[in-house]
Order: C-alpha cells, then sequence, then structure tokens
C-alpha cells in the first residue's frame, strides 16, 4: 500500500485498521505521525469544557440583525426549527471534528498534487525578492573588492549591480524570445554595457 | 603687574588663534601650465568638486583648496598632457581627504575628469569631454563639436546644450536630463534611472535613449523630424503626435509600442524600455 492509497481511504477509517493499513504505517513514518497528530486532535477536544447555551434572548436579538441586514428571509419559525440541533450531538464537538477532516483534506490534496508519496513537508517556491536572490560569484567577488578599497561604496555598488543584474536578465529574456527582434537584441547589449560599466568603475586604479 | 598680565592673556589668545589655524588645514594651492592646442587635462580627485571653465588661450591653470594635511595634489605635464591627482595618504576620510579643484582650461581642450563624490561641473568648451562618478553628479553645458561621455553609478547627470557633436552616457541608477542637446549620436543608456530628453533631435542625428525600469519622457517640438520607434514590454507607452505610419518590420501595439514618422525624417530616435512608462511629448 502506497502513502497516497493509505491517504485516500483515511476519512473512512474508525479506530481499527486493516493488516495492510497496519502494516504500512508501521513502515512509513509520515502517515504514522498523521494518524498520531489526528488522533491528538480529537483527544484535545474532548476536553474542552463545554460552553453554557447562551440564553434564547441573544439568539432573538442576531436574528433581527440578521433580518435587517437582509441576510436571512425565511421567518423566524422556520429558521429555529432548521437551526435545532441535531439528536445525539452536541455543536461544540463539530467544530474539533471538522478541524480534524479539514487538516486530512489538505494533506491528501497536498499529496496528490505533488504526486510523491510519504511527502511529509510541503514545497512550495517562494521567489526571492530581487534584494534578496543570491549574487554571482564574480560579483561578490568584485564587491569583496570595492569594499576593501573604498568600504562606504560597497552598498551603492551591492544595489546597482543589482539593478544591472535584473537588466540583464530581463533584456536575455526578450532576445530568446524572439532573436530576429532587432530592437531587444540592442537592448540587451546596452544590459551588458551597463554591467561592464559597473566593473569599471569599481576596479579603476586610478581613484586612490 | 597689569602689564604682564596684559601681555599673558595676549599671549595665550595668540597661542589660541594659531592653534586653530592649526587644525583647520585648509590649504590653497595653485598650478600654471603652459600648453598648446587640443591639450589634455586629466584631474582625479576622489572627495570634492571639481570645475572646469574656458580660461587663457595656451594656459592650464588648477586651483585647489585642500581641506586638510591628509591630502596632497600630485600634477605632472608630459607635452600637451597634464594630470593632476588627488593623494590620499594615510588616515584620509571623505571630509579630511576633499579637495575642491577650479580648473580653466583652453576651450579646445580635451577634458577628463574622475571623482566618488563630486559634483562635477564642465562649460563652454570645444572639446571632448569625459567624466565619470559613481555619486557624483554631472553638470555639462554649452559644448559644441565635440564628444561628451558621462558615466555614473548612481549620480544624476545634466546636459544643455550640447550640439554638434556625439553624447554617450550611461548611468545605472542616476537620472539624466537633457535639455536642448542633438548631434550625429545621442545615446543614454539607464537601468533605473530616469530619463528626461527637452529638444528638437537636431536635423540628423541617431538618438537611442534605452532604461530598464527607469520612466523615458521625451518632449519635442511640432516641427520636429524624426523617425520614432518606441516600445516598452511592461510600461506604457504614448505619444501626443500624429504618426505617418512607415514601412517597417517593427510590430506596433497600441499602448506598448508604436512606430512612425513626423516631418522628413531627419533623425532616428528610438524610446525603449523594459519596464518603464514611455511618453513622447508635444511642446
Amino acid at each position: 500500500m502506497t502513502c497516497a492509497e493509505f491517504e485516500r481511504v483515511l476519512p473512512e477509517l474508525g479506530g481499527s485498521h486493516s493488516i495492510e493499513q497496519e502494516a504500512h504505517l508501521k513502515s512509513c513514518s509520515a502517515c504514522s505521525d498523521l494518524i498520531a497528530d489526528l488522533n491528538a486532535i480529537t483527544r484535545q477536544a474532548q476536553l474542552l469544557k463545554e460552553s453554557e447555551e447562551p440564553s434564547p434572548w441573544v439568539w432573538n436579538s442576531i436574528e433581527v440583525a440578521l433580518r435587517q441586514e437582509g441576510l436571512i428571509r425565511q421567518p423566524a419559525p422556520e429558521l429555529r426549527s432548521t437551526l435545532a440541533p441535531l439528536p445525539g450531538w452536541k455543536l461544540r464537538w463539530l467544530v474539533p471534528l471538522a478541524a480534524a477532516l479539514l487538516v486530512a483534506v489538505g494533506m491528501l490534496m497536498h499529496e496528490r498534487g505533488t504526486g510523491q508519496p510519504g511527502a511529509s513537508v510541503a514545497k512550495v517556491t517562494v521567489p526571492l525578492p530581487p534584494s534578496a536572490e543570491p549574487m554571482p560569484s564574480e560579483d561578490v567577488q568584485l564587491l569583496e573588492t570595492v569594499a576593501a578599497r573604498m568600504p562606504s561604496m560597497r552598498a551603492a555598488y551591492e544595489a546597482n549591480l543589482r539593478s544591472v543584474n535584473a537588466y540583464i536578465r530581463d533584456a536575455e529574456q526578450s532576445a530568446h524570445s524572439d532573436p530576429n527582434d532587432e530592437e531587444a537584441q540592442r537592448y540587451l547589449m546596452s544590459a551588458y554595457e551597463q554591467r561592464a560599466m559597473v566593473y569599471e568603475m569599481a576596479l579603476d586604479r586610478s581613484l586612490p | 603687574m597689569c602689564r604682564k598680565q596684559f601681555a599673558a592673556t595676549f599671549a595665550i589668545v595668540m597661542v589660541l588663534v594659531l592653534a586653530s589655524f592649526a587644525a583647520d588645514e585648509t590649504t590653497r594651492k595653485e598650478f600654471h601650465f603652459k600648453v598648446g592646442h587640443h591639450a589634455s587635462v586629466s584631474v582625479i580627485n576622489q572627495y570634492g568638486p571639481i570645475s572646469v571653465r574656458p580660461g587663457p588661450a595656451k594656459e592650464v591653470v588648477v586651483t585647489a583648496l585642500l581641506h586638510s594635511g591628509k591630502v596632497e595634489v600630485d600634477q605632472s605635464k608630459n607635452g600637451k598632457r597634464v594630470s593632476v591627482l588627488s593623494h590620499l595618504l594615510e588616515g584620509a576620510d571623505a571630509d579630511t581627504g576633499r579637495v575642491d579643484y577650479e580648473v580653466l582650461v583652453p576651450t579646445d581642450a580635451s577634458v577628463t575628469l574622475h571623482s566618488t563624490t563630486g559634483p562635477l561641473h564642465v562649460e563652454k568648451l570645444h572639446g571632448d569631454v569625459i567624466v565619470e562618478g559613481n555619486t557624483a553628479s554631472v553638470e555639462v553645458r554649452d559644448v559644441s563639436a565635440a564628444h561628451v561621455h558621462v558615466k555614473t553609478l548612481n549620480g544624476p547627470v545634466t546636459l544643455t546644450n550640447i550640439t554638434d557633436g556625439h553624447v554617450e552616457i550611461t548611468s545605472v541608477s542616476g537620472d539624466v536630463v537633457l535639455n536642448a542637446v542633438s548631434g550625429s549620436l545621442v545615446n543614454v543608456n539607464s537601468s533605473s534611472g530616469k530619463i528626461h530628453y527637452d529638444g528638437d533631435f537636431g536635423n540628423s542625428g541617431e538618438y537611442s535613449l534605452t532604461s530598464h525600469s527607469g520612466d523615458i519622457e521625451a518632449i519635442a517640438p511640432a516641427f520636429a523630424s524624426i523617425d520614432v520607434v518606441a516600445r516598452s514590454v511592461q510600461g506604457k507607452v504614448l505619444t501626443d503626435f500624429p504618426l505617418q505610419p512607415e514601412h517597417t518590420s517593427f510590430v506596433a501595439r497600441a499602448g506598448s509600442a508604436f512606430a512612425g514618422t513626423m516631418g522628413k525624417a531627419a533623425s532616428s530616435v528610438k524610446l525603449l524600455s523594459f519596464s518603464g512608462k514611455i511618453h513622447l511629448k508635444k511642446r
């Protein structure tokens, strides 16, 4: 049994598991951790204290306010009858169980999305802001050189170098998308000239 | 006793005055160089302004104001080439290493200026002007029949009344302002700085204003004679002029690219940006 198959049948499980499911749980730490988490949620929910039912006057006030806003149109007696609690259940137990089911459904959907059974860590690619993107090694060396010669200028060089690298990235993308576009080629040359200029200024030995 | 007290007081005051002068250590130096036609003058000054103006026909006059004893001026002359360098001594910083230069040159002299902080100013010359500044603001005005090359990291650049020559400006994030600039080649390359052009684009020339994310604004008169192409990949492109369509491989797209001619299309104008806004305005 794979993790995907196990998670597919998870909502249907009661307190017992089949032999195949038990074997999978023993071999798969991700699924066993998931079951443990769900069981913990259920146990904690049972510890919640009963809250006192509010007085009928509170419910009436809420109903009047909702009607005034046009959010409900049913007559009050009928609405009260639809809101009557199901026999044998109390409202407070539904919330934690709903939360547990949401967690399980979320895990199932995520596993199907990644296609990697057993993956317990969500992989989400968050693009780094331009200022946080790692710089090429030659740029790092250049900045170290600038820092050694003119420490006060390091921040300015880094900011401008990042701006130029973004320029080059966009220009390369434009040029590659249409190699016959002369303007895009000119644009790319301009971007490279900027980078060459930054390097030249940083390494200019004429400035002591 | 009164005399002795007065003398002692006077002596103390004089010592204090002399001590204050010594601490200030501002020193003014002047250098004169005899040169011929088409001299080449180079000034390299890490901290402080450099101002270049026209002077006597065959002489270069350099006036330097040194702000401390931690900087000295190295100067040399080899043939028609004059070189002036601010030599920083140990412990110098942006304040103590500052030198203010006033330079008078023949109008046909070529001038090369390098500075980190500037500002840099050149005016009324007919010789080539090469200016390089990191954060320095650069101003060049009233230069004709010459090449003007400017490079800055983030220093703003202002060119005024530059005619009949080549103009090449490269600035990463400094704003570039061109007022009445025309010539056979005008090329501005900026990454994130804004480009503002106010002129008539001459009667023949190649004008290229290119930026990555900076906005480009070009203001031209109704009688301008240009063949214009404008494109921004992600920014808006606007024109106040009704352009005549021309046969070109350039693909025009409303709001992001346009191409056409005005008048006799004497000059070629390219306004290109990746994400900046481009606006060709009518004066």
